[in-house]
C-alpha cells in the first residue's frame, strides 16, 4: 500500500498552462478523487502521478521515492501501478484472459501462479466464465471489468482510475461504483479517482479534490465540502444551489430584487454577500420567512421540484414528493429556509461560475 | 406493400414486363442481323460502326476517283478489270487469310465500278502516304511524260498486273519489287490517270486519316463490309445488320437489368422504380460491360479450345522460356519488394508517427507524396545511376575502392537492380497503410500495456505490433501486388535488350508482335489477374474482419516516444535515405536533362545546355500534353459524378443492392492496368457490339475502371464524417433535400469532391501501363510520348520530359493538399 506525496507540481504544453502549484500528500489505503470540469487538468495530474506526463516543476513521489521530479523519471512500466483507462484499453487482440494475465507475463510470473491469480481476479469481477472471450464478444460493462482486473492482477500498491465509468449507462454505472467500492475496501488499496461526475465522487471517495483551471479550490471529506464549501465555485459544482445577492444589515441579510424581504443573519461578514441555498434546504411552510408565488412544479416521483418567484427572483425549492398537487400553481406560499451559505460578494460570482462545463 | 398502392405495384409488373419483352425484342432482332451477316457470305466478321465512320468519305473518294476510271480507253476497259480483279484477291488474301480472294473476285467480278472501290478501300493506306508509296522521284517522272505517251505506258502497266512474270517499265524498276509490284503497279496507274490524280490522292489521304483513326487492318475489312452491305439491304435492316452485335448487347443488358430491378423489387417487397435503382443499375452496367465482360472474356478464352475446357493454351505458355522467366521474375521481384518495402515502411512509419524524430512531419508528407510520382520517372533515374558502365554510383563506388574501368560493381539490368527500383517505388503503399493504423490506434492501448509494467520496446512487440498487424500485411500485400502489375518500371529497366521479362512488359512485347500470339498474352494476363483478384480477397473480406477498430472517444494525441540519445543519430539516418530514395534521383532525371553530355558533369565548361527541353516543346509533346490533360479531366469528371453518387448511396441510403456497384467498383481498381486494357482491346473490337479499340473512348474508360475508387473512397470518407445530424436538422428546420444539399452537405464536402477529382486526374494524367497497349496515333498521352522520347531521342530528352511531368504532378499535388489541408486519403 503507497502513499503518493505531490509537491508543488506545475505542468504546462507550451504557454498554457494546466496545472498550478498542486501540493498534497495521498495517504496509505485512502480513496482520492479528483474532480472537475472537463479540461481542469485532473487528467494530466493522473498522467503525471502514473508516468505518461512529466511535471514542468515540482515532483512527485510514491511511497518515498521520487518517481518524477528534478532529474529523477520513472517510467510507467517502473512504477507498479494499476489503472484503468476511460476507453477501457482492453487490447483487441488478446482474449480476456490474456488480457489480464498480460502485467504477470511480463514479470515472468510462473504459469500456474498466472492462472491462480488471474482467475482469482477475474471472479472478484465477475467474468471467470468469460476468460476465452475476445473483447469484441463483450459488453461496455464487461470490457470495463477486464480493464479494472488487469489493473488490478498484480496487485499494485497504488490504482489510478480515470473516469473509468463515463461510457456506461446509468444504471450500470451505479453497481460499478459499489463494486470498485468494494474491492478497494476488501484490498485496502490506495486508490486515486478522477471524474466529472460529482455524486460519483460523493459516493465512493474518503476524500475530494475539487480542481477548477488548475488550481484546487477545496480538498476535504465529500461532507466537509458539501456542506462548508470554500467558494461560492465549490458550493455551484457539487449538488444544486440558487444564489441570490443581499447586504447584511443589522444582524439581517437583505436580499436584492425580493421587495425588501429578509432572513436573520448572525456571521460574522458584512456589507454586500452571495446567499447560497440549496433547494432541498428550503421548506413550504405556513409560517416561513420568504413570501412568494408557485409558479411551477415537476413530479420526479422521489420528490417534487418546485418553482417559487419571490420577488423579481425565482427561486427552486426540492421538497417531498407527497407535496405534490397539494399546492397550486399560482397559489401564494411561504418558504422557511433550514439552512443557507454565505460568500463575500467580490463581483466574481458571474466569472467563477461561467467556467462550468 | 410499403408505401405503393396495389395499383402502382401493378403497373410497375407491367412495366418491367414490358422491358423484358423489349429487352427480348432486342436480343432476337439482333441475332436474325447477325444472320444476315454470316448469310451475305463473308466468313469475316467486320465492326459494323467503322463502316458508317468510312462510308461517307469512300463513296466520296470513288465520287473522285471515278472520272480518273472512266478515262481510260474502252479497249483497255477489260483488260484493266481483269488486273483489278487480280490485284483485289491478292490484297483480300494478304489481309484477311486465304481463301477471301476469290470472295473477292466473286463479288467484284458483276460489276466494274464495285471492284475498283473494293481495291480502293482495301488498297487506301497505301495508295497515297502509306508505306509502300511510290518514290517522289518516280511519281514526278510519270507525271512528267507527255500526254500522248501515256496510254502505252497505262498499257504497259496493266499487262505487268495481269502477267506477274512481265517486267515493269524502268521508271518503276525500283519501287515495284517484290510484295510491292502489285502496289506499286496500282499506284503507278492512279498517278497517270491524269490531272485527277491530285482529286484521288487527296481523297485517298481522307480516308487514311479515317482509318488511322481506328485499327487499320479491321477498318479495310470493315469499309469492304460496307459495301458489301450497301449492295441490296434496306435502310432499315442495314442498321440492325449493321449493328447486330450492339443491337443483342443492349438487350441482354436490358434483360440482366429488368432480371435484377425485378428481383429488387421482390426481396424489398416495394414494386414502384426508384431513382436510385436506375442510378444503381446504370453504374452497375457499365462496370459490368467494361470490366466484368472483359475479365470473364479473358478467362475464358484462357480456358477453353474451341469452347472445350482445356489447359493447352497454359501449356503452350509455359513451352516458352521467356513466358516462363516472366512469371518467376515477376513472382520474385514482387516478393522481395514486398518483403523489402514493409521492412522499410514499418520503421519508418513508426518514428514519424510515435517517435520525436526531428522534422518528422515533413518527413512524413515526403513519403506520402512520393506515392504519387510516376512510377517510370524513378526508374529512368535507377537506370542512369545504377548502369553498370556509366552509372553515376558506379563510377564513384569504382573511383573509391579502385576497382579498374570495367563494368559494375552494380548493376541496374538485374533481378535485384529490379527490386531495387521497385522497393524506392512501393514503399510508401506500406509506409501509408500502416502510419494511418498507427495513427488511428488508441494510445491507452501501449499506455495499458506500460503501465502493466512492460518496456517501451516489449509494447512494440506484444501490443503495437500484433495490432497493428492486420494493417502491416494488407500493405505488404498492397505492395507485392502494386509491383507484380507494374509496368512502368521494368519497361525502362528490363528492357528488350537485357533478355529480362516481367509478365507485364511481356504482354505489350507479345501484343505488339502481333495477334497471332494473343493467346500467350490472354494466359499471363489471367494469371496476373488471378494472383490480384486473390490478393484482393484476402485483403478486402479477410483482413477488414480482423481490422480492430480502436478508435476511442477523447482525442488524446498518441503518445511520442522520446528517442533521447538516439534522436539525432536516427533523424540522420532518415535524411540519408530521403537522400537516396528521393532526391538523388530527382536531381539526377533534371541534371541529365540540361547536360549536353551525359557522361560529363552538369557543372563542367559548356556541359549546360537546354537544348533537350527544346526537344519536348514540340508539336507531338503538345498534342500529347492536350490528349493526356483532356482524356484525364473526362475520366475525373465522369468519375467524380459517379463517386458523389455511390456515395450517397453507401452513406445516407439502406436501398438493397447499393452493395453491386461498389464491389465491380473496387474489383476494377484492384485488377492489374494491363489486364484492363488487354481485356479491353479483345472485347470492344466489335465482337460484343462496340467498337472502340484505338478511339479516346477506349482509354478513358479504362481510365475510370482503374481509378474511380481513390475519387469515391474520399468522398465516401468525407461523407461519413458528416453526422446525419446536420442534415436533418437542416430538413427540421424547413429546408427540402436540394437546399439541405446546396447549403450543408455541399459546402462541407466540396474539398472532399475536388481532392476526390485530383485523386482520379492525377494517376490518369501520367498514366503509362494501360494507354501503351490502347492508344493509336492521335491520342497518345504524355506517358507514351515520354516512352518514345526515352527510346527513340536520347534519355536526356526523356529526362527533360519526365521532369516536366514531375514538376507537373507536384503542381497538382500542392493543389491538392490545399484543398484537403493536407490530410488527403489515399
Amino acid at each position: 500500500m503507497a502513499t503518493v506525496t505531490i509537491k508543488h507540481v506545475t505542468k504546462s504544453f507550451g504557454t498554457t498552462t494546466v496545472l498550478k502549484d498542486f501540493n498534497e500528500t495521498f495517504g496509505d489505503g485512502e480513496f482520492v478523487t479528483l474532480l472537475g470540469p472537463s479540461g481542469c487538468g485532473k487528467t494530466t495530474m493522473l498522467r503525471m502521478i502514473a508516468g505518461f506526463e512529466r511535471p514542468t516543476e515540482g515532483e512527485i513521489l510514491i511511497d518515498d521515492q521520487v518517481v518524477s521530479g528534478g532529474k529523477t523519471f520513472v517510467p510507467p512500466e517502473k512504477r507498479s501501478v494499476g489503472m484503468v483507462f476511460q476507453s477501457y484499453a482492453v487490447w483487441p487482440h488478446m482474449t480476456v484472459f490474456d488480457n489480464v494475465a498480460y502485467p504477470l507475463t511480463i514479470r515472468k510470473e510462473a504459469k500456474g501462479d498466472i492462472r491462480q491469480k488471474v482467475e482469482r481476479v477475474l471472479d472478484v469481477v465477475h467474468l471467470r466464465q468469460y476468460a476465452g472471450r475476445f473483447p469484441n464478444q463483450l459488453s461496455g460493462g464487461q470490457q470495463q471489468r477486464v480493464a479494472l482486473a488487469r489493473a488490478l492482477v498484480a496487485a499494485p500498491k497504488l490504482l489510478l482510475l480515470d473516469e473509468p465509468l463515463s461510457n456506461l449507462d446509468a444504471k450500470l454505472r451505479e453497481s460499478m461504483r459499489f463494486e470498485i467500492k468494494e474491492i478497494q475496501k476488501a484490498l485496502g488499496i490506495t486508490v486515486v479517482y478522477v471524474t466529472h461526475d460529482q455524486t460519483e465522487a460523493m459516493a465512493m471517495s474518503d476524500r475530494i479534490f475539487l480542481i477548477n483551471r488548475g488550481e484546487v479550490q477545496q480538498s476535504g471529506t465529500p461532507e466537509e465540502i458539501y456542506n462548508t464549501p470554500a467558494n461560492q465555485f465549490v458550493a455551484d459544482f457539487l449538488g444544486k444551489v440558487d444564489f441570490f445577492k443581499g447586504e447584511v444589515k443589522d444582524g439581517r441579510i437583505l436580499l436584492a430584487g425580493m421587495d425588501g424581504q429578509s432572513i436573520p443573519y448572525d456571521g460574522p461578514l458584512t456589507g454586500r454577500v452571495d446567499v447560497a441555498i440549496r433547494p432541498e434546504n428550503l421548506r413550504f411552510r405556513d409560517d416561513g420567512e420568504l413570501k412568494g408565488v408557485l409558479e411551477a412544479q415537476y413530479y420526479l416521483g422521489d420528490v417534487d421540484d418546485c418553482r417559487v418567484r419571490v420577488g423579481d427572483v425565482l427561486v427552486r425549492v426540492i421538497t417531498g414528493g407527497s407535496k405534490y398537487g397539494k399546492l397550486k400553481t399560482g397559489e401564494k406560499v411561504r418558504l422557511a429556509i433550514r439552512d443557507f451559505m454565505v460568500f463575500a460578494d467580490d463581483g466574481s460570482l458571474e466569472q467563477m461560475l461561467e467556467i462550468r462545463t | 406493400m410499403k408505401g405503393t398502392s396495389a395499383g402502382t405495384a401493378r403497373l410497375t409488373r407491367v412495366l418491367l414486363a414490358l422491358l423484358a419483352l423489349l429487352a427480348a425484342a432486342l436480343g432476337y432482332m439482333g441475332v436474325r442481323g447477325l444472320h444476315v451477316q454470316t448469310d451475305s457470305g463473308f466468313k469475316y466478321e467486320g465492326t459494323f460502326q467503322a463502316i458508317y465512320a468510312l462510308s461517307g468519305d469512300t463513296a466520296a473518294a470513288w465520287e473522285k476517283l471515278k472520272p480518273a476510271a472512266e478515262k481510260l480507253p474502252e479497249a483497255e476497259r477489260g483488260a484493266f478489270d481483269g488486273a483489278v480483279l487480280t490485284l483485289l484477291a491478292d490484297a483480300w488474301d494478304t489481309l484477311m487469310g486465304e481463301g477471301a480472294g476469290e470472295e473477292a473476285r466473286a463479288l467484284a467480278s458483276s460489276d466494274g465500278g464495285m471492284a475498283c472501290r473494293l481495291l480502293y478501300a482495301t488498297c487506301t493506306p497505301y495508295l497515297s502516304n502509306g508505306k509502300l508509296k511510290l518514290a517522289k522521284s518516280a511519281r514526278d517522272a510519270l507525271t512528267a511524260l507527255p500526254q500522248e505517251e501515256l496510254p502505252a505506258l497505262r498499257s504497259e502497266l496493266i499487262r505487268c498486273l495481269t502477267d506477274p512474270e512481265a517486267e515493269v517499265p524502268a521508271a518503276l524498276e525500283k519501287a515495284a519489287q517484290g510484295d510491292a509490284r502489285g502496289i506499286a503497279l496500282a499506284q503507278a496507274l492512279f498517278v497517270t490517270a491524269g490531272s485527277e490524280a491530285a482529286a484521288a490522292s487527296e481523297a485517298a489521304t481522307v480516308i487514311r486519316k479515317e482509318i488511322a483513326a481506328s485499327d487499320t487492318a479491321l477498318s479495310v475489312k470493315a469499309a469492304v463490309f460496307r459495301m458489301a452491305a450497301e449492295h441490296g439491304i434496306s435502310f432499315v435492316w442495314q442498321f440492325i445488320v449493321n449493328h447486330a452485335r450492339t443491337v443483342i448487347a443492349a438487350g441482354v443488358l436490358l434483360l440482366l437489368d429488368t432480371v435484377l430491378l425485378a428481383l429488387l423489387m421482390f426481396r424489398e417487397k416495394r414494386w414502384a422504380f426508384d431513382i436510385k435503382w436506375i442510378l444503381i443499375l446504370l453504374i452497375a452496367d457499365f462496370l459490368l460491360y467494361f470490366l466484368l465482360l472483359p475479365l470473364v472474356y479473358l478467362m475464358i478464352r484462357a480456358f477453353s479450345d474451341n469452347g472445350v475446357f482445356s489447359l493447352e493454351r497454359f501449356r503452350h505458355l509455359f513451352e516458352n522460356p521467356d513466358n516462363r522467366t516472366a512469371l518467376f521474375t515477376t513472382l520474385a521481384a514482387a516478393a522481395a519488394t514486398m518483403v523489402l518495402g514493409t521492412l522499410l515502411a514499418f520503421p519508418l512509419a513508426w518514428l514519424v508517427g510515435r517517435t520525436n524524430l526531428y522534422g518528422k512531419k515533413f518527413f512524413r508528407s515526403l513519403f506520402v507524396l512520393t506515392y504519387m510520382v510516376p512510377p517510370y520517372v524513378g526508374a529512368m533515374a535507377w537506370q542512369q545511376l545504377l548502369n553498370p558502365n556509366v552509372g553515376m554510383i558506379n563510377r564513384v563506388l569504382r573511383a573509391v575502392f579502385a576497382l579498374g574501368d570495367g563494368p559494375g560493381p552494380l548493376n541496374i539490368y538485374t533481378v535485384p537492380g529490379l527490386i531495387w527500383a521497385l522497393t524506392t517505388f512501393y514503399y510508401p503503399y506500406a509506409f501509408i497503410t500502416i502510419s494511418r493504423a498507427m495513427e488511428k490506434m488508441d494510445p491507452s492501448l501501449e499506455e495499458a500495456s506500460r503501465i502493466s509494467g512492460a518496456s517501451p520496446v516489449r509494447t512494440v512487440l506484444r501490443v503495437t505490433l500484433p495490432l497493428m498487424t492486420p494493417s502491416l500485411i494488407a500493405g505488404a500485400l498492397l505492395v507485392f501486388v502494386s509491383a507484380a502489375s507494374c509496368y512502368g518500371i521494368p519497361s525502362i529497366i528490363a528492357g528488350g535488350t537485357t533478355g529480362m521479362y516481367t509478365v507485364t512488359t511481356r504482354i505489350k512485347e507479345i501484343y505488339s508482335s502481333g495477334q497471332q500470339n494473343l493467346n500467350d498474352a490472354t494466359g499471363l494476363a489471367v494469371i496476373l489477374m488471378a494472383i490480384a483478384l486473390v490478393i484482393l480477397f484476402v485483403s478486402d473480406v479477410l483482413l477488414a474482419r480482423r481490422q480492430y477498430t480502436t478508435v476511442s472517444g477523447k482525442s488524446v494525441s498518441p503518445a511520442m516516444v522520446d528517442l533521447r540519445r538516439w534522436r539525432v543519430p536516427l533523424t540522420v539516418l532518415v535524411v540519408v535515405f530521403a537522400l537516396v530514395v528521393i532526391f538523388l534521383p530527382f536531381w539526377t532525371i533534371l541534371s541529365i536533362s540540361l547536360k549536353s553530355d551525359m557522361g560529363k558533369s552538369l557543372f563542367a565548361a559548356g556541359n549546360f545546355t537546354l537544348q533537350n527541353w527544346g526537344v519536348i516543346f514540340e508539336n507531338a509533346t503538345l498534342i500529347s500534353l492536350r490528349n493526356s490533360l483532356v482524356f484525364a479531366a473526362i475520366a475525373a469528371s465522369v468519375g467524380i459524378v459517379i463517386a458523389c453518387v455511390m456515395s450517397h448511396l453507401l452513406q445516407r441510403t439502406r436501398i438493397r443492392g447499393r452493395g453491386i456497384p461498389n464491389f465491380l467498383i473496387t474489383l476494377g481498381s484492384g485488377t492489374p492496368s494491363v489486364v484492363i486494357a488487354l481485356g479491353l482491346i479483345m472485347t470492344m473490337s466489335g465482337s460484343f457490339g462496340l467498337n472502340i479499340v484505338g478511339t479516346a473512348s477506349i482509354i478513358v474508360i479504362a481510365y475510370m475502371i482503374k481509378y474511380l475508387m481513390m475519387g469515391m473512397r474520399t468522398v465516401v470518407s468525407a461523407m461519413s464524417q458528416i453526422h446525419v445530424s446536420l442534415e436533418e436538422s437542416s430538413q427540421i428546420s424547413g429546408a427540402g433535400w436540394l437546399r439541405t444539399m446546396r447549403r450543408i452537405t455541399g459546402p462541407l464536402i466540396l474539398p472532399s469532391i475536388a481532392a476526390g477529382w485530383f485523386l482520379i486526374f492525377i494517376p490518369c494524367f501520367y498514366e503509362l501501363s494501360m494507354t501503351v497497349l490502347l492508344f493509336s496515333s492521335g491520342t497518345q498521352t504524355i506517358g507514351v510520348q515520354l516512352y518514345q522520347y526515352w527510346s527513340t531521342h536520347s534519355n536526356a530528352v526523356g529526362c527533360a520530359m519526365a521532369f516536366g511531368i514531375l514538376a507537373a504532378v507536384a503542381v497538382l499535388n500542392f493543389i491538392l493538399g490545399r484543398l484537403t489541408k493536407g490530410k488527403f486519403s489515399i
